[in-house]
């Protein structure tokens, strides 16, 4: 056995219920990673993403008068 | 004027917050600076326990962190999240409940802390009463912000309050198991945890009080206050979205780093140096959003000293979350651990980041909340710079003392014995300690300043009735 393969080595018949919720924590975790990187970097979605950066300059309008130009 | 804000929003609560901020930013800087000094010049100790290092030390960093972060960040997140919402706070009571109880625990803590009565956990040292407030208080900040949120006119929650929230909910399990303890006494209590698996709950408190508290609750602030400051649009919202779960992530991995080279097992080690490697590119990817909202305005920064915080804040975001990663690697680690370096890390993110982004943020809303422009924007661009300079003599100070601190630690001669004394080390550091002194009272300085220039402010607000006038005009349709 080369030493990748040792290192990489895990005793399944030892892993505790707390390694098994870690694991798949984890595991699912990443997976929803990935699914948010593709939602957010799919061009189709770009639009509707960016539109949402206007959301704090939404709310000046109602103040009219606003010395600062409604920053 | 903004005709109908005071209407429609509470903000009462939130100019008390503010105000209470800047004075809590000058007593936990002031205090700082004491211990800084006892340590360069041991006199000062002037054999009293109560103001030895050991029990100041803790006063300083919950002055620092919780009284003046954490009234900064409950003043802003009320504010941007009535702003960006479009409604009133869920509960004027509860944001008050929130208020008074907060400050009654910055109170008990500056009783108990100099008295010595402290669980000895760090970033958490006070004793289980006042950890029960401390629950008590977050979840109602949390429960009204989320109710807040629910009650919302807006279809989309804004970024900023997806980071306040992230932090909200993280701080309240964090604390919550961190502070686990068993009574003997009503200040006296004993950690339910112990050994190794008590380090590692330290230290993932610890480490998460940095990830969550004083960076993804202050990252809130910079995506509500650099647009709003800057007057444009954050660059990429798209960032923001990756940047933010990134983050909730990545974080919670990190604390084991701080435990390289003890009773941890190994590769606890370093898969927390290695995931903190791999935050790099989400804190980096979240500054250079930041900066790039200048991005064709530049110029701004020429006359705009508010936002000359805010992007020099976002500089030492990007410094010390690139700084951090490499102090975790087990190499540098074993140079770096337990010495000053780490001192300088940390107030590289906390004066130049943290307390940046704060006060940018506090000068921005200080113009809001009381109607009027600041007293003086030069005492503003005078503090921008004792504030910079003040924060880069400290750093380099410790920058200086730490390697060489490490560096002499580990010097072995010819014969394999220690080539330096630990007191030589420390006769060593006495330049550097003295260097620190004169960093934190150049920033202190700028603090006092600041908190002249926000009360001058309020009196001209209220000499002028520009913040009852605002009061008086109609609410708008």
């Amino acid at each position: 056995m080369n030493s990748l393969a040792e290192y990489f080595h895990t005793d399944w018949a030892a892993m505790t219920v707390s390694d098994w919720i870690g694991t798949i924590l984890t595991v699912v975790i990443f997976v929803l990673m990935v699914v948010v990187y593709f939602q957010v970097f799919r061009p189709k979605n770009r639009d509707r993403l960016e539109a949402r950066k206007y959301i704090p300059f939404e709310d000046d309008n109602e103040f009219n008068g606003d010395k600062d130009g409604g920053k | 004027m903004e005709s109908g804000l005071e209407q429609k929003y509470n903000l009462d609560v939130v100019r008390w917050f503010t105000i209470m901020a800047v004075v809590y930013l000058v007593v936990g800087a002031s205090i700082g600076v004491y211990i800084a000094s006892e340590l360069a010049w041991p006199f000062l100790n002037f054999d009293s326990p109560y103001i030895s290092f050991g029990r100041l030390r803790p006063l300083h960093t919950n002055a620092v962190i919780f009284a003046f972060g954490g009234c900064t960040l409950m003043a802003t997140a009320f504010y941007t999240v009535q702003r960006t919402c479009g409604v009133r706070l869920w509960s004027d009571k509860i944001a008050w409940f929130v208020f008074w109880g907060w400050n009654a625990v910055i109170l008990l803590a500056v009783i108990t802390l100099p008295l010595g009565l402290t669980e000895s956990k760090e970033y958490a040292e006070l004793e289980w009463p006042v950890d029960i407030l401390i629950a008590v208080v977050w979840v109602a900040f949390t429960f009204n912000f989320i109710m807040t949120i629910a009650t919302r006119k807006s279809s989309h929650i804004y970024v900023s309050n997806w980071f306040f929230l992230g932090m909200m909910v993280m701080i309240v399990y964090l604390h919550v198991v961190n502070s686990l303890a068993i009574p003997v006494g009503l200040f006296k209590s004993y950690s339910l945890f112990s050994g190794v698996q008590d380090a590692m709950i330290q230290w993932w408190w610890g480490h998460n009080a940095v990830g969550f508290y004083l960076t993804a609750g202050f990252l809130g602030i910079m995506y509500y206050f650099v647009p709003k400051q800057a007057g444009r649009p954050i660059y990429s919202y798209r960032l923001s979205v990756i940047h933010f779960w990134a983050l909730m992530f990545g974080y919670v991995w990190l604390g084991a780093h701080h435990l390289q080279y003890t009773a941890l097992p190994d590769w606890t080690g370093s898969l927390g140096a290695a995931v903190s490697i791999a935050m790099i590119i989400p804190s980096w990817g979240g500054a250079v959003n930041g900066m790039m909202t200048l991005s064709g305005a530049w110029d701004r920064l020429r006359t705009d000293y508010i936002l000359r915080f805010l992007i020099m804040a976002l500089a030492f975001y990007a410094m010390s979350t690139f700084e951090g990663p490499v102090m975790a690697i087990k190499t540098v680690n074993a140079l770096s651990h337990y010495t000053d370096w780490t001192i300088g890390h940390v107030h590289s993110g906390a004066l130049g980041w943290v307390a940046g982004i704060s006060i940018g943020a506090i000068y921005h809303l200080m113009t809001r909340l009381y109607h009027t422009e600041m007293f003086s924007e030069r005492l503003v661009n005078f503090h921008f710079w004792t504030a910079t300079i003040g924060t880069v003599v400290y750093i380099t100070a410790m920058w200086v003392s730490g390697i060489m601190q490490g560096l002499m630690w580990r010097a072995y001669d010819e014969y394999g014995t220690l080539a330096y004394t630990f007191v030589e080390s420390v006769d060593a550091m006495h330049p550097y300690y003295a260097m620190r002194a004169v960093g934190g009272a150049i920033f202190l300085t700028g603090a006092i300043v600041m908190l002249f220039n926000v009360l001058m402010t309020v009196r001209k607000s209220a000499n002028a009735g520009s913040l009852a006038a605002a009061r008086n005009v109609p609410a708008a349709a």
